[in-house]
């Protein structure tokens, strides 16, 4: 209840008994201060966050197409049709692929690119930039970017086909491989990000431990496997964290290149949830896709930060 | 080993040629699309079809210029460019001060509220998208700009919040205590000894929340209906869906849209770099 | 000369005055919103707004156009924004159900009453109809058949006029394919292209009985022998591969370039197509009037459905809650018969308006206002028909089946299913 700051000695000097009397400390005004540097945020994040995010859990047990209230209650229904539905279940095992994919490749990638790249040798600055550059495009202008590259008809993948003889396909448009030329746009899109967390990491590592693995023979993959992996962990660690939230919420770079399609074979649960939700203004339906999304996030972030990072 | 290439305090031992092999290759694999995008945008489709990757047999500007002349372009960036500078105000302002009261003011329920609002770093805003459409509809503010930028400040203060917070506690501790001994209030305080020293972590989170504004889809996407109100990423989209098969026109209109970021990224390297990166480390 | 002066400035004063009370009172903007691509059309609208514009001083219209498929994916969010537009495109059917029971169309009953109302073809005048109530101003009407290009099917050896059933249009695919041609073009990333297959297949096997037999919930609804058989017979199709590759990746507009350019034989879509192909083609003219060809949807064998039974639309204009007058003033001037003339003249659409239809020349045209002024059954789009949560589901299962990634009994079962919950 005290009302003393945070800064070492004052707060034993200035003490004051309840928060209702603070503005009688010398330094003054704290009761005016937090109410008025605090309600502004408070008042934001309760209308447009908290708010919507109790309703999606509200509306998700009714039928309602947003027009007027929602009166038709349905209990689990939504929850049911959900977890019966083909396209759903598509998205979620595209997310587990786009996951998958993200750990056993780009992020290997990203490592690797930091590891040639974590020290000053001529270029490294300019490499860095170019591997970085995908990173800042938004990804609406990524995948319009990408949607060309695998245009069957104008394309660079088709003319590459073309050149090799073979018959120019239209990737996107093909439901068994269009999902993993969603996965190499992602891996183009984002393990610069990842590059530069784990040059940041590595340029914490204590170099003279190289050394001294050269001189005491070790091999190139020992002094990886002993030295760098284990230095590196707590960034590796952030890193996974980053590339399973980015996959789990994947959707603006699906919608320049299938939208979800051929099929919903490259659904993932967002574009599932703007497809079938949105789209349809489905509000109760599209509402129980958030809360079920929102389950996934929360207890992720939770689990992995109290397993995996709890030393971090 | 004094003068011998071969360096042993770096965490790869590599022949010099073989590093520089890897990064050409990949770094081909990075812009090959982007430059052949920008290429792709002075061809004519004819040219574009059978050249997809060279140079073009004849430089249409004409693809560049009409876009440029066209009012088109100009609303959609002007739309992007006034969402994200009230977005990054709104921002800056809301969490700066708040931040700071959680830094300098204890009192009643500060833990609780600091951990409800950081419960914003939990889950994406697609997540709640729908109840935000009713919210945002029964508030009136469908299809005006404060539909966008209200949300989308609302989402971004968790991570600002926290930027600021790691920040003012970063400052030293002799600071707040010689304000007090001069008397200064919190207001002046916060005025004139904290927001001058907070340079660098203003920028940081400027450079976030305007980037994060500047290329979003899904919230303006379901907020805005009329197209004189779209921002960039939108617009594109529709100029994607109208000239579907003018691959040519299309491409010219992406390196047009996406030139702005290109340029300020190559201007403002580091700092993007270092906010891009501070925002989803310590976020 | 004096006096005249005076009565001179004193008319420019009051000139003056009223000019400005008049412009704030009546200075209204009437917004109407769209999804015609083809600029000669939209041309041809915005000419019809001009020229009201000079009749009805103070009064500005806005003619908008929105993609189509964001068009359909935005309208219910743009029908609860305050900001909606007056005038918007309409398919009729249970989406404009919807829209009504929602509150957010205006009822036009009191203006359209007679005489405005006798202006049109009674047909489309129900279609706008809903609880004895008139909610929209119809426009121009539709079917759905098959566009063929003339040049190509000469190359195969095809003879359009002896494709009168469905095995006689599976021939002619394999003919067109042992002759190395594309056999048939679709839009399949937009689905409701290939929802023309299924449902038009419906309704030849089933006829207007099977389908008001589903609309009651007798036996199986929509997952009944019917609907079934509709999927297991274009399944006889789709297992020929008949499509333009990459066709689940097209949209509607790609594709229609596509057909323009000459890159498939057939296409099965409504007459809209002569429009959205020359918008799309790489030449803005695509198939010429006399290379291009047209044949109504094949019988199947055993079907109880009548061959002049035709599916089609019968598109038209609904005026937003809370819109000025002008809104529907607007709308009863386009529809005035020399406005509609033109269309019908210029080969834009088949306007419903009584007495124009003469005035259509391309013969395809010709052809297709023949045969809905004869069907007995004319069908709306089942995607439109049957509202907007059963339509986008048999939108889904018509491309899936397409893809060959769902069982025609699954395909039913899903349409069946989403009707009940939509209940």
């Amino acid at each position: 209840m005290a009302t003393s700051v945070t800064g070492g000695t004052a707060k034993a000097v200035f003490q004051a008994p309840s928060w209702l009397r603070a503005s009688s400390t010398s330094i003054g005004g704290s009761t005016a201060i937090v109410l008025l540097f605090l309600p502004p945020a408070l008042l934001l994040f309760t209308l447009f966050v908290a708010l919507p995010m109790g309703e999606a859990a509200w509306y998700s047990f009714y039928n309602w197409n947003g027009y007027g209230a929602p009166t038709d209650f349905v209990g689990w229904r939504n929850f049911e049709l959900l977890f019966a539905n083909r396209a759903f279940r598509i998205a979620l095992t595209n997310n587990l692929l786009i996951i998958v994919v993200s750990l056993a490749i780009q992020l290997p990638l990203a490592l690797g690119m930091a590891i040639l790249l974590a020290d000053r040798v001529r270029g490294t600055a300019t490499f860095r930039l170019i591997f970085f550059l995908p990173y800042i495009l938004a990804e609406i202008a990524a995948g319009l970017i990408w949607r060309f590259v695998y245009d069957g008809e104008y394309g660079l993948l088709a003319k590459l086909l073309e050149l090799f003889g073979a018959d120019p396909i239209h990737i996107l448009a093909e439901p068994d491989i269009a999902i993993y030329a969603i996965m190499v746009v992602v891996i183009w899109k984002y393990f610069g990000f990842h590059m530069m967390l784990y040059i940041a990491g590595l340029q914490q590592i204590d170099r003279s431990l190289y050394e001294a693995a050269h001189i005491d023979g070790a091999t190139g993959w020992q002094i990886f496997r002993r030295i760098t992996v284990p230095l590196l962990g707590s960034t590796i660690r952030l890193s996974v964290f980053f590339a399973i939230l980015g996959s789990i919420q994947l959707f603006d770079l699906i919608m320049p290149l299938t939208k979800g399609g051929p099929s919903d074979s490259t659904q993932t649960m967002v574009t599932y949830l703007y497809t079938y939700g949105v789209t349809r203004t489905r509000i109760g339906f599209g509402s129980a896709v958030g809360v079920v999304l929102f389950l996934i996030c929360v207890v992720f972030a939770f689990g992995y930060k109290r397993v995996l990072m709890r030393h971090d | 080993m004094t003068s011998t290439a071969a360096r042993y305090d770096t965490p790869v031992t590599i022949a010099p040629v073989l590093r520089y092999a890897i990064l050409f290759v990949v770094a081909g694999g990075v812009l090959i699309p982007l430059l052949t995008t920008a290429l792709g945008g002075f061809k004519s489709l004819g040219d574009l079809r059978v050249n997809p990757f060279g140079v073009p047999s004849q430089w249409e500007w004409m693809n560049y210029w009409e876009i440029l002349a066209s009012g088109r372009y100009w609303q959609l960036m002007g739309n992007s460019l006034v969402i994200a500078v009230l977005t990054v105000i709104l921002t800056v302002a809301t969490s700066a001060m708040a931040a700071f009261v959680f830094v300098h003011v204890r009192f009643f329920g500060a833990t609780f509220l600091l951990n409800y609002l950081l419960l914003g770093l939990m889950f994406p805003a697609a997540t709640a998208i729908l109840p935000l459409f009713i919210k945002i509809r029964d508030l009136g503010l469908l299809d005006t700009y404060w539909g966008v930028v209200l949300p989308q400040v609302a989402f971004g203060l968790a991570m600002s919040i926290l930027l600021f917070r790691n920040s003012f506690r970063q400052m030293p501790k002799d600071l707040f205590e010689a304000a007090v001994i001069d008397g200064c209030g919190y207001f002046r305080f916060f005025w004139h000894v904290i927001l001058p020293l907070s340079r660098p972590i203003l920028a940081t989170v400027s450079v976030i929340v305007f980037v994060h504004s500047w290329n979003n889809y899904l919230l303006p996407l379901v907020v805005l209906n009329r197209d004189t109100l779209y921002p960039w990423p939108l617009g594109i989209m529709v100029y994607q869906g109208e000239f579907s098969t003018d691959w040519n026109l299309i491409l010219a209109f992406i390196t047009l849209t996406i030139l702005p970021a290109i340029i300020m990224f190559f201007a403002a390297q580091k700092h993007i770099v270092a906010g891009l990166m501070a925002g989803s480390v310590k976020g | 000369m004096s006096y005249k002066k005076l009565m001179l400035a004193a008319a420019c004063a009051i000139a003056a005055s009223c000019s400005g009370m008049t412009a704030a009172l009546a200075d209204v903007t009437v917004r109407m919103l769209h999804v015609e691509q083809n600029p000669q059309v939209t041309g041809f609208w915005n000419d019809i707004a001009r020229r009201y514009e000079a009749s009805h001083p103070g009064v500005k219209v806005d003619v908008q156009y929105l993609e189509n498929e964001a068009y359909k994916k935005k309208l219910t969010t743009l029908l609860q924004s305050s900001d909606r537009p007056n005038i918007i495109y309409s398919w009729a059917g249970g989406v404009l159900r919807d829209q009504v029971k929602a509150g957010v169309i205006e009822d036009l009953t009191p203006v359209m009453d007679a005489p405005w109302k006798a202006r049109f073809v009674p047909a489309a005048v129900q279609a706008y109809t809903v609880n004895d109530k008139i909610y929209g101003v119809p426009m121009h009407t539709a079917q759905v058949g098959f566009f063929y290009n003339k040049d190509l099917f000469a190359k195969a050896g095809v003879d359009a006029s002896s494709i009168k059933t469905w095995d006689d249009l599976l021939g002619a695919v394999k003919k067109l394919q042992a002759a190395g041609i594309t056999p048939l073009i679709t839009g399949g990333a937009d689905k409701w292209p290939v929802h023309f297959y299924w449902s038009h297949l419906a309704i030849r096997i089933g006829g207007k009985d099977a389908f008001e037999a589903a609309l009651r919930g007798e036996g199986k609804g929509f997952a009944d022998t019917t609907f079934v058989k509709a999927g297991e017979v274009f399944k006889q199709l789709v297992d020929l591969k008949p499509f333009q590759a990459g066709f689940l990746g097209a949209t509607y507009p790609q594709s229609a370039g596509q057909f323009g350019d000459g890159k498939g034989a057939m296409m099965l879509m409504l007459n809209g197509l002569l429009n959205t192909m020359k918008a799309n083609s790489a030449d803005k003219v695509g198939i010429p009037d006399d290379k291009l060809g047209w044949f109504p949807f094949p019988t199947v064998a055993g079907g109880k459905g009548d061959p002049s039974d035709t599916l089609g639309g019968l598109n038209g204009w609904l005026v937003t809650k809370g819109s000025p007058k002008e809104a529907a003033d607007f709308l009863k001037f386009f529809s005035e018969a020399e406005n509609q003339r033109q269309a019908a003249e210029r080969g834009f659409y088949i306007p419903v308006v009584i007495g124009t239809q003469d005035a259509i020349k391309n013969p395809i045209l010709r052809q297709i206002a023949e045969n809905v002024s004869k069907s007995k059954y004319h069908q709306l789009y089942y995607d439109q028909m049957l509202g907007p949560s059963v339509g986008a589901v048999v939108n889904d299962i018509s491309a899936d089946l397409a893809a060959g990634r769902m069982k025609p009994t699954e395909a039913a079962e899903a349409v069946q299913q989403a009707w009940e919950l939509a209940q």
